[in-house]
Protein backbone atom coordinates (compact mmCIF):
# COMPACT_ATOMS: atom_id res chain seq x y z
CA UNK A 1 0.00 0.00 0.00
CA UNK A 2 0.97 3.37 -0.85
CA UNK A 3 0.34 6.79 1.95
CA UNK A 4 1.14 10.27 2.48
CA UNK A 5 2.35 11.37 5.71
CA UNK A 6 2.17 14.96 6.32
CA UNK A 7 4.95 14.95 9.43
CA UNK A 8 5.67 17.69 11.73
CA UNK A 9 9.49 18.76 11.15
CA UNK A 10 11.09 21.26 13.32
CA UNK A 11 14.81 21.74 13.22
CA UNK A 12 15.15 22.15 17.45
CA UNK A 13 13.70 23.43 20.12
CA UNK A 14 13.52 27.21 18.74
CA UNK A 15 13.12 26.82 15.55
CA UNK A 16 10.10 27.16 13.23
CA UNK A 17 8.17 24.27 12.24
CA UNK A 18 6.16 23.11 9.64
CA UNK A 19 3.98 19.96 8.46
CA UNK A 20 5.73 18.51 5.44
CA UNK A 21 4.28 15.64 3.28
CA UNK A 22 6.44 12.28 2.36
CA UNK A 23 5.50 9.30 -0.20
CA UNK A 24 4.98 5.91 1.63
CA UNK A 25 6.00 3.38 -1.02
CA UNK A 26 5.19 -0.04 -0.89
CA UNK A 27 4.66 0.19 3.03
CA UNK A 28 2.78 -4.03 4.02
CA UNK A 29 -0.15 -3.59 5.57
CA UNK A 30 1.27 -5.57 8.95
CA UNK A 31 3.99 -2.79 9.40
CA UNK A 32 3.86 -1.28 12.73
CA UNK A 33 3.00 2.49 12.48
CA UNK A 34 6.56 3.18 13.27
CA UNK A 35 7.97 1.15 11.22
CA UNK A 36 6.42 2.55 8.33
CA UNK A 37 8.18 5.62 9.74
CA UNK A 38 11.70 3.83 9.64
CA UNK A 39 11.20 3.20 6.35
CA UNK A 40 10.45 6.76 5.08
CA UNK A 41 13.30 7.54 7.46
CA UNK A 42 15.55 5.08 5.29
CA UNK A 43 14.53 7.16 1.80
CA UNK A 44 15.35 10.23 3.10
CA UNK A 45 18.70 9.46 4.77
CA UNK A 46 19.64 7.33 1.28
CA UNK A 47 18.52 11.03 -0.41
CA UNK A 48 20.91 13.22 2.08
CA UNK A 49 18.35 14.44 4.11
CA UNK A 50 18.02 13.97 7.84
CA UNK A 51 15.77 11.54 8.85
CA UNK A 52 12.29 12.33 10.84
CA UNK A 53 13.07 12.45 14.63
CA UNK A 54 10.32 10.52 16.60
CA UNK A 55 11.05 8.94 20.08
CA UNK A 56 9.97 5.33 20.39
CA UNK A 57 11.83 2.50 22.83
CA UNK A 58 10.23 -1.16 24.06
CA UNK A 59 7.53 -0.93 20.46
CA UNK A 60 5.74 -3.55 22.61
CA UNK A 61 3.28 -1.00 24.05
CA UNK A 62 4.39 -1.09 27.96
CA UNK A 63 7.00 2.05 28.16
CA UNK A 64 5.04 4.99 27.29
CA UNK A 65 7.83 6.49 25.28
CA UNK A 66 6.19 6.82 21.73
CA UNK A 67 4.49 9.80 21.46
CA UNK A 68 2.55 10.81 18.28
CA UNK A 69 -0.88 12.43 17.75
CA UNK A 70 -1.78 10.47 14.32
CA UNK A 71 -4.69 12.55 12.66
CA UNK A 72 -5.62 14.42 15.62
CA UNK A 73 -5.81 11.70 18.22
CA UNK A 74 -2.85 10.60 20.34
CA UNK A 75 -1.66 7.33 19.63
CA UNK A 76 -3.99 7.12 16.89
CA UNK A 77 -7.49 5.85 16.25
CA UNK A 78 -7.07 2.57 18.12
CA UNK A 79 -8.46 2.66 21.75
CA UNK A 80 -6.66 1.52 24.50
CA UNK A 81 -3.42 1.32 22.97
CA UNK A 82 -0.09 2.88 22.09
CA UNK A 83 1.21 4.21 18.59
CA UNK A 84 3.60 2.06 18.49
CA UNK A 85 1.14 -0.90 18.96
CA UNK A 86 -0.91 0.75 15.96
CA UNK A 87 -0.87 -1.05 12.35
CA UNK A 88 -0.75 0.39 8.54
CA UNK A 89 -3.79 -2.19 8.30
CA UNK A 90 -5.40 0.59 9.97
CA UNK A 91 -5.49 2.75 7.35
CA UNK A 92 -6.24 3.02 3.53
CA UNK A 93 -4.42 3.05 0.44
CA UNK A 94 -3.85 6.44 -0.79
CA UNK A 95 -5.15 7.64 2.26
CA UNK A 96 -2.96 11.16 3.84
CA UNK A 97 -1.89 10.81 7.58
CA UNK A 98 -0.59 13.62 9.78
CA UNK A 99 1.72 13.07 12.38
CA UNK A 100 2.23 15.86 15.30
CA UNK A 101 3.92 15.70 18.24
CA UNK A 102 2.77 16.07 21.51
CA UNK A 103 1.61 20.24 21.91
CA UNK A 104 1.35 21.30 25.08
CA UNK A 105 3.78 24.26 27.03
CA UNK A 106 4.76 21.63 29.82
CA UNK A 107 5.82 19.50 27.25
CA UNK A 108 8.48 21.62 24.74
CA UNK A 109 9.20 20.09 21.03
CA UNK A 110 13.09 19.36 21.02
CA UNK A 111 13.22 18.10 17.40
CA UNK A 112 10.46 17.40 14.98
CA UNK A 113 8.15 15.01 16.67
CA UNK A 114 10.30 14.42 19.99
CA UNK A 115 8.86 16.19 22.73
CA UNK A 116 10.55 16.98 26.44
CA UNK A 117 8.46 15.12 29.19
CA UNK A 118 10.69 15.99 31.76
CA UNK A 119 7.72 17.67 33.43
CA UNK A 120 6.19 14.46 34.65
CA UNK A 121 9.58 13.81 36.54
CA UNK A 122 9.21 16.79 37.84
CA UNK A 123 5.76 15.84 39.09
CA UNK A 124 6.65 12.82 40.61
CA UNK A 125 9.70 14.10 41.99
CA UNK A 126 7.61 16.92 44.23
CA UNK A 127 6.00 13.90 46.07
CA UNK A 128 4.61 11.00 43.78
CA UNK A 129 6.56 8.35 45.73
CA UNK A 130 6.84 6.79 49.14
CA UNK A 131 9.66 8.06 51.76
CA UNK A 132 9.08 6.18 54.97
CA UNK A 133 11.75 3.77 54.90
CA UNK A 134 10.15 -0.11 53.87
CA UNK A 135 13.43 -2.36 54.78
CA UNK A 136 13.30 -5.51 52.83
CA UNK A 137 10.54 -6.88 51.51
CA UNK A 138 7.55 -8.13 53.47
CA UNK A 139 5.88 -11.28 53.81
CA UNK A 140 3.49 -11.40 50.69
CA UNK A 141 0.83 -11.65 53.50
CA UNK A 142 2.16 -9.33 55.73
CA UNK A 143 -0.19 -6.64 54.89
CA UNK A 144 -3.41 -7.22 54.30
CA UNK A 145 -5.11 -5.07 51.13
CA UNK A 146 -8.57 -6.10 49.96
CA UNK A 147 -9.00 -7.65 46.80
CA UNK A 148 -10.57 -4.51 45.25
CA UNK A 149 -8.73 -1.90 46.83
CA UNK A 150 -5.20 -4.02 45.28
CA UNK A 151 -7.46 -4.06 41.79
CA UNK A 152 -7.99 -0.71 41.89
CA UNK A 153 -4.60 0.32 42.73
CA UNK A 154 -3.20 -1.82 40.09
CA UNK A 155 -5.71 0.08 37.90
CA UNK A 156 -3.90 3.49 38.66
CA UNK A 157 -0.43 2.00 38.89
CA UNK A 158 -0.61 1.09 35.15
CA UNK A 159 0.10 4.17 33.94
CA UNK A 160 3.15 4.46 31.73
CA UNK A 161 3.39 7.99 32.09
CA UNK A 162 3.07 8.49 28.02
CA UNK A 163 1.28 11.96 28.53
CA UNK A 164 -1.31 11.37 26.26
CA UNK A 165 -4.14 12.63 28.38
CA UNK A 166 -1.86 16.05 28.09
CA UNK A 167 -2.43 15.56 24.22
CA UNK A 168 -5.61 14.73 24.00
CA UNK A 169 -6.75 17.55 26.78
CA UNK A 170 -8.16 20.92 25.07
CA UNK A 171 -6.62 22.47 28.46
CA UNK A 172 -3.33 20.44 28.54
CA UNK A 173 -4.17 18.85 31.61
CA UNK A 174 -1.95 17.15 33.45
CA UNK A 175 -4.95 15.56 35.62
CA UNK A 176 -5.30 12.10 34.47
CA UNK A 177 -1.57 11.55 35.02
CA UNK A 178 -1.35 13.19 38.53
CA UNK A 179 -5.26 11.39 39.63
CA UNK A 180 -3.46 7.97 38.54
CA UNK A 181 -0.11 8.95 41.21
CA UNK A 182 -1.89 10.26 43.57
CA UNK A 183 -4.48 7.84 43.57
CA UNK A 184 -2.04 4.65 43.42
CA UNK A 185 -0.23 5.41 46.21
CA UNK A 186 -3.63 7.07 48.12
CA UNK A 187 -5.44 3.58 48.29
CA UNK A 188 -2.21 1.22 49.64
CA UNK A 189 -1.42 1.22 53.03
CA UNK A 190 2.63 2.45 52.35
CA UNK A 191 1.35 5.59 50.72
CA UNK A 192 -1.71 6.16 52.98
CA UNK A 193 0.41 8.23 55.91
CA UNK A 194 1.58 10.87 53.50
CA UNK A 195 -1.66 11.08 51.26
CA UNK A 196 -2.60 14.35 51.99
CA UNK A 197 1.02 16.04 51.79
CA UNK A 198 1.37 14.23 48.53
CA UNK A 199 -2.01 15.25 47.11
CA UNK A 200 -1.26 19.08 47.81
CA UNK A 201 2.84 18.68 46.42
CA UNK A 202 1.90 17.25 43.13
CA UNK A 203 -1.45 19.20 42.54
CA UNK A 204 1.28 22.39 42.98
CA UNK A 205 3.75 21.24 41.01
CA UNK A 206 1.05 20.47 38.43
CA UNK A 207 0.36 23.74 38.77
CA UNK A 208 3.19 25.50 38.71
CA UNK A 209 4.66 23.63 35.43
CA UNK A 210 1.94 25.21 33.08
CA UNK A 211 -0.60 22.32 33.21
CA UNK A 212 -4.04 23.51 32.42
CA UNK A 213 -7.08 22.91 34.42
CA UNK A 214 -9.71 19.89 33.33
CA UNK A 215 -13.02 20.17 31.84
CA UNK A 216 -14.18 16.83 33.02
CA UNK A 217 -14.34 15.95 29.17
CA UNK A 218 -12.69 12.53 29.55
CA UNK A 219 -10.96 12.53 26.31
CA UNK A 220 -7.53 11.66 28.42
CA UNK A 221 -9.35 8.83 29.84
CA UNK A 222 -10.32 7.78 26.06
CA UNK A 223 -6.79 7.91 24.37
CA UNK A 224 -4.95 6.64 27.88
CA UNK A 225 -3.29 3.46 26.21
CA UNK A 226 -4.08 1.78 29.62
CA UNK A 227 -7.44 3.38 29.92
CA UNK A 228 -7.10 4.15 33.15
CA UNK A 229 -10.30 6.32 34.71
CA UNK A 230 -11.20 9.99 35.19
CA UNK A 231 -12.23 8.58 38.77
CA UNK A 232 -8.53 8.83 39.60
CA UNK A 233 -9.07 12.90 38.92
CA UNK A 234 -11.68 12.64 41.47
CA UNK A 235 -10.15 10.85 43.91
CA UNK A 236 -7.01 13.58 43.19
CA UNK A 237 -9.68 16.21 43.79
CA UNK A 238 -11.41 14.29 47.17
CA UNK A 239 -7.69 14.22 48.09
CA UNK A 240 -7.07 17.64 47.54
CA UNK A 241 -9.99 18.89 49.72
CA UNK A 242 -9.40 16.39 52.36
CA UNK A 243 -5.39 18.32 52.49
CA UNK A 244 -7.65 22.15 52.33
CA UNK A 245 -9.47 20.98 55.09
CA UNK A 246 -6.77 18.97 57.52
CA UNK A 247 -4.06 21.15 56.41
CA UNK A 248 -0.79 19.23 55.58
CA UNK A 249 1.01 18.42 58.95
CA UNK A 250 -1.06 15.17 58.91
CA UNK B 1 4.67 24.02 53.12
CA UNK B 2 2.99 26.51 51.33
CA UNK B 3 0.64 29.09 53.53
CA UNK B 4 -3.01 26.89 52.83
CA UNK B 5 -4.94 30.39 51.37
CA UNK B 6 -2.23 29.46 48.05
CA UNK B 7 -5.14 26.30 47.86
CA UNK B 8 -7.89 28.66 46.84
CA UNK B 9 -5.60 29.52 43.58
CA UNK B 10 -4.83 26.04 42.46
CA UNK B 11 -6.46 23.93 39.27
CA UNK B 12 -8.56 22.12 41.23
CA UNK B 13 -9.52 24.93 43.65
CA UNK B 14 -10.82 27.06 40.73
CA UNK B 15 -12.69 24.24 39.48
CA UNK B 16 -14.45 23.29 43.38
CA UNK B 17 -15.38 26.91 43.54
CA UNK B 18 -16.89 27.18 39.72
CA UNK B 19 -18.58 24.50 40.15
CA UNK B 20 -20.13 25.24 43.70
CA UNK B 21 -21.19 28.48 42.47
CA UNK B 22 -22.54 26.95 39.14
CA UNK B 23 -24.66 24.46 40.50
CA UNK B 24 -25.98 27.02 43.47
CA UNK B 25 -26.69 29.02 40.41
CA UNK B 26 -28.75 26.33 38.78
CA UNK B 27 -30.21 25.81 42.27
CA UNK B 28 -31.82 29.80 41.27
CA UNK B 29 -32.78 29.10 37.83
CA UNK B 30 -35.08 25.78 38.70
CA UNK B 31 -36.94 28.34 41.33
CA UNK B 32 -36.74 31.18 38.86
CA UNK B 33 -38.63 28.66 36.75
CA UNK B 34 -41.13 27.33 39.17
CA UNK B 35 -42.02 31.03 39.28
CA UNK B 36 -42.09 32.13 35.42
CA UNK B 37 -44.61 28.90 35.10
CA UNK B 38 -47.22 30.92 37.17
CA UNK B 39 -47.57 32.69 33.67
CA UNK B 40 -49.16 29.53 32.22
CA UNK B 41 -51.54 30.47 35.69
CA UNK B 42 -52.69 33.73 35.07
CA UNK B 43 -51.87 37.60 35.59
CA UNK B 44 -53.09 37.28 39.48
CA UNK B 45 -51.32 34.03 40.15
CA UNK B 46 -47.82 35.81 38.52
CA UNK B 47 -48.19 39.85 40.09
CA UNK B 48 -49.13 37.88 43.38
CA UNK B 49 -45.71 35.76 43.58
CA UNK B 50 -43.76 38.99 42.07
CA UNK B 51 -45.02 41.07 44.89
CA UNK B 52 -43.69 38.81 47.58
CA UNK B 53 -40.46 38.91 46.10
CA UNK B 54 -40.64 42.47 45.21
CA UNK B 55 -42.06 43.03 48.80
CA UNK B 56 -39.57 40.40 50.75
CA UNK B 57 -37.34 42.47 53.33
CA UNK B 58 -34.46 39.74 52.45
CA UNK B 59 -34.59 39.77 48.59
CA UNK B 60 -32.04 42.39 48.70
CA UNK B 61 -29.40 40.33 50.52
CA UNK B 62 -30.13 37.38 48.41
CA UNK B 63 -29.81 39.12 45.38
CA UNK B 64 -26.44 40.46 46.52
CA UNK B 65 -25.64 37.03 47.42
CA UNK B 66 -26.91 35.53 43.98
CA UNK B 67 -24.77 38.03 42.28
CA UNK B 68 -21.77 37.02 44.18
CA UNK B 69 -21.85 33.49 43.25
CA UNK B 70 -22.66 34.73 39.64
CA UNK B 71 -18.95 37.15 39.86
CA UNK B 72 -17.33 34.24 41.26
CA UNK B 73 -18.32 31.76 38.48
CA UNK B 74 -17.30 33.80 35.57
CA UNK B 75 -14.68 35.46 37.19
CA UNK B 76 -12.86 32.37 37.64
CA UNK B 77 -13.76 30.62 34.27
CA UNK B 78 -12.11 33.41 33.06
CA UNK B 79 -9.22 32.93 35.07
CA UNK B 80 -9.37 29.59 34.25
CA UNK B 81 -9.30 30.10 30.32
CA UNK B 82 -6.63 32.69 30.27
CA UNK B 83 -4.46 29.43 31.57
CA UNK B 84 -5.84 26.59 30.03
CA UNK B 85 -4.78 28.99 26.68
CA UNK B 86 -1.27 29.24 28.10
CA UNK B 87 -1.21 26.05 28.61
CA UNK B 88 -0.88 25.10 25.23
CA UNK B 89 0.72 27.78 23.18
CA UNK B 90 0.88 26.35 19.62
CA UNK B 91 -2.25 24.87 18.30
CA UNK B 92 -2.49 21.39 16.33
CA UNK B 93 -2.72 21.41 12.71
CA UNK B 94 -5.32 18.81 12.89
CA UNK B 95 -7.86 17.67 16.09
CA UNK B 96 -10.22 15.21 16.39
CA UNK B 97 -12.79 13.57 19.14
CA UNK B 98 -11.04 9.97 20.23
CA UNK B 99 -15.01 9.07 20.76
CA UNK B 100 -15.05 5.95 22.55
CA UNK B 101 -15.64 6.83 26.38
CA UNK B 102 -15.06 10.28 26.16
CA UNK B 103 -17.56 13.07 27.18
CA UNK B 104 -16.84 15.76 24.27
CA UNK B 105 -19.63 17.71 22.84
CA UNK B 106 -20.97 20.41 21.14
CA UNK B 107 -21.29 22.02 24.85
CA UNK B 108 -18.49 20.94 25.90
CA UNK B 109 -16.28 22.53 23.71
CA UNK B 110 -18.31 25.97 23.31
CA UNK B 111 -18.46 26.49 27.65
CA UNK B 112 -16.18 29.72 27.12
CA UNK B 113 -18.71 30.65 24.12
CA UNK B 114 -22.25 29.67 25.75
CA UNK B 115 -20.93 31.55 29.38
CA UNK B 116 -20.21 35.14 27.36
CA UNK B 117 -23.80 35.02 25.58
CA UNK B 118 -25.52 34.12 29.44
CA UNK B 119 -23.61 36.56 30.76
CA UNK B 120 -24.63 39.38 28.50
CA UNK B 121 -28.17 37.40 28.38
CA UNK B 122 -28.42 37.74 32.21
CA UNK B 123 -27.45 41.67 32.09
CA UNK B 124 -30.02 42.42 29.37
CA UNK B 125 -32.93 40.49 30.93
CA UNK B 126 -32.32 42.06 34.41
CA UNK B 127 -32.62 45.93 32.62
CA UNK B 128 -35.35 45.28 30.45
CA UNK B 129 -37.41 43.00 33.64
CA UNK B 130 -36.62 43.84 36.97
CA UNK B 131 -35.46 47.59 35.83
CA UNK B 132 -37.75 47.99 32.87
CA UNK B 133 -41.05 49.94 33.07
CA UNK B 134 -43.14 49.86 36.76
CA UNK B 135 -46.31 49.31 35.54
CA UNK B 136 -49.17 49.34 38.40
CA UNK B 137 -51.68 46.52 39.09
CA UNK B 138 -54.44 46.18 41.56
CA UNK B 139 -54.35 42.96 43.98
CA UNK B 140 -56.77 42.15 45.82
CA UNK B 141 -56.77 46.22 46.90
CA UNK B 142 -52.95 46.30 47.45
CA UNK B 143 -50.93 47.86 44.78
CA UNK B 144 -48.41 46.20 43.18
CA UNK B 145 -45.93 45.82 40.44
CA UNK B 146 -47.77 44.72 37.18
CA UNK B 147 -44.82 42.48 36.16
CA UNK B 148 -47.30 40.37 34.33
CA UNK B 149 -47.73 43.39 31.60
CA UNK B 150 -44.33 43.98 31.22
CA UNK B 151 -43.41 40.04 30.34
CA UNK B 152 -46.18 40.30 27.90
CA UNK B 153 -45.59 43.20 26.25
CA UNK B 154 -41.67 42.24 25.80
CA UNK B 155 -41.89 39.29 24.72
CA UNK B 156 -44.64 39.52 21.82
CA UNK B 157 -42.07 41.74 20.31
CA UNK B 158 -40.22 39.85 17.35
CA UNK B 159 -36.77 41.62 18.37
CA UNK B 160 -37.14 40.29 21.84
CA UNK B 161 -38.19 36.67 20.81
CA UNK B 162 -34.67 36.46 18.66
CA UNK B 163 -32.83 37.30 21.81
CA UNK B 164 -34.76 35.14 24.34
CA UNK B 165 -34.39 31.93 22.23
CA UNK B 166 -31.01 31.52 21.43
CA UNK B 167 -29.77 32.96 24.68
CA UNK B 168 -32.06 30.23 26.20
CA UNK B 169 -30.75 27.75 24.06
CA UNK B 170 -27.11 28.92 25.17
CA UNK B 171 -28.02 28.54 28.69
CA UNK B 172 -29.24 25.04 27.93
CA UNK B 173 -26.48 24.36 26.06
CA UNK B 174 -24.15 25.41 29.03
CA UNK B 175 -25.90 23.01 31.83
CA UNK B 176 -25.77 19.90 29.08
CA UNK B 177 -22.20 19.57 30.41
CA UNK B 178 -21.91 21.88 33.52
CA UNK B 179 -24.38 19.89 35.59
CA UNK B 180 -22.53 16.71 35.34
CA UNK B 181 -19.44 18.51 35.09
CA UNK B 182 -19.68 20.47 38.59
CA UNK B 183 -19.92 16.73 39.92
CA UNK B 184 -16.89 15.89 38.96
CA UNK B 185 -14.67 18.79 39.92
CA UNK B 186 -16.32 18.58 43.36
CA UNK B 187 -14.75 14.42 43.23
CA UNK B 188 -18.53 13.37 43.58
CA UNK B 189 -17.32 10.46 41.34
CA UNK B 190 -18.53 6.93 41.51
CA UNK B 191 -19.78 3.23 39.29
CA UNK B 192 -23.11 3.79 40.68
CA UNK B 193 -23.43 7.49 41.04
CA UNK B 194 -21.77 8.76 37.60
CA UNK B 195 -23.60 7.29 35.19
CA UNK B 196 -27.17 8.76 37.31
CA UNK B 197 -25.02 12.24 37.35
CA UNK B 198 -24.50 12.42 33.56
CA UNK B 199 -28.48 11.41 32.60
CA UNK B 200 -29.53 13.63 35.57
CA UNK B 201 -27.13 16.80 34.23
CA UNK B 202 -28.72 16.35 30.76
CA UNK B 203 -32.41 15.52 31.75
CA UNK B 204 -32.41 18.88 33.87
CA UNK B 205 -30.60 20.88 30.95
CA UNK B 206 -33.21 19.85 28.81
CA UNK B 207 -35.89 20.47 31.21
CA UNK B 208 -34.79 24.28 32.30
CA UNK B 209 -34.13 25.07 28.52
CA UNK B 210 -37.49 23.73 27.80
CA UNK B 211 -39.14 25.50 30.31
CA UNK B 212 -37.53 28.77 30.02
CA UNK B 213 -37.91 28.38 25.90
CA UNK B 214 -41.75 27.43 26.21
CA UNK B 215 -42.84 30.90 27.50
CA UNK B 216 -41.36 32.94 24.61
CA UNK B 217 -42.57 30.90 22.50
CA UNK B 218 -46.13 30.80 24.35
CA UNK B 219 -46.39 34.61 24.46
CA UNK B 220 -45.21 35.15 20.93
CA UNK B 221 -47.51 32.78 18.86
CA UNK B 222 -49.94 32.10 21.32
CA UNK B 223 -50.50 35.65 23.23
CA UNK B 224 -49.92 34.25 26.45
CA UNK B 225 -52.57 34.63 28.98
CA UNK B 226 -54.09 37.57 30.83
Amino acid sequence: MNVTVRVWRQGGAFGEGRLVPYEARDVSPDMSFLEMLDVVNESLVASGQPPIAFDSDCREGICGMCSLVVNGVPHGPDRGSTVCQLHMRRFKDGDTITVEPWRAAAFPVRRDLIVDRGAFDQIIAAGGYVSVGTGSAPDANAIPIPKDVAESAMDSAACIGCGACVAACKNASASLFVGAKVSQLALLPQGHPERVARARALVQAMDDLGFGNCSNEGECEAVCPKEISIANIARMRREYLRALVLGTDR
Amino acid sequence: MAPRRQYLFSTVATKVLIAIAGLSLVGFLCVHLAGNLLLYVGAPAFNAYSHVLISNPFIVPLELALLALFVLHVLEAVTMWWTDRAARPIAYQMTRSAGGRSRKSLASTTMIVTGPIVFVFVAVHVATMKYGPWYVADLHGTEARDLHRLVLETLRRPVWLAVYLPCLAAVGLHLWHGVSSAFESLGLHGPRLTPKVLVAGKALAVAIAAGFLSIPIWIFFFGGRS
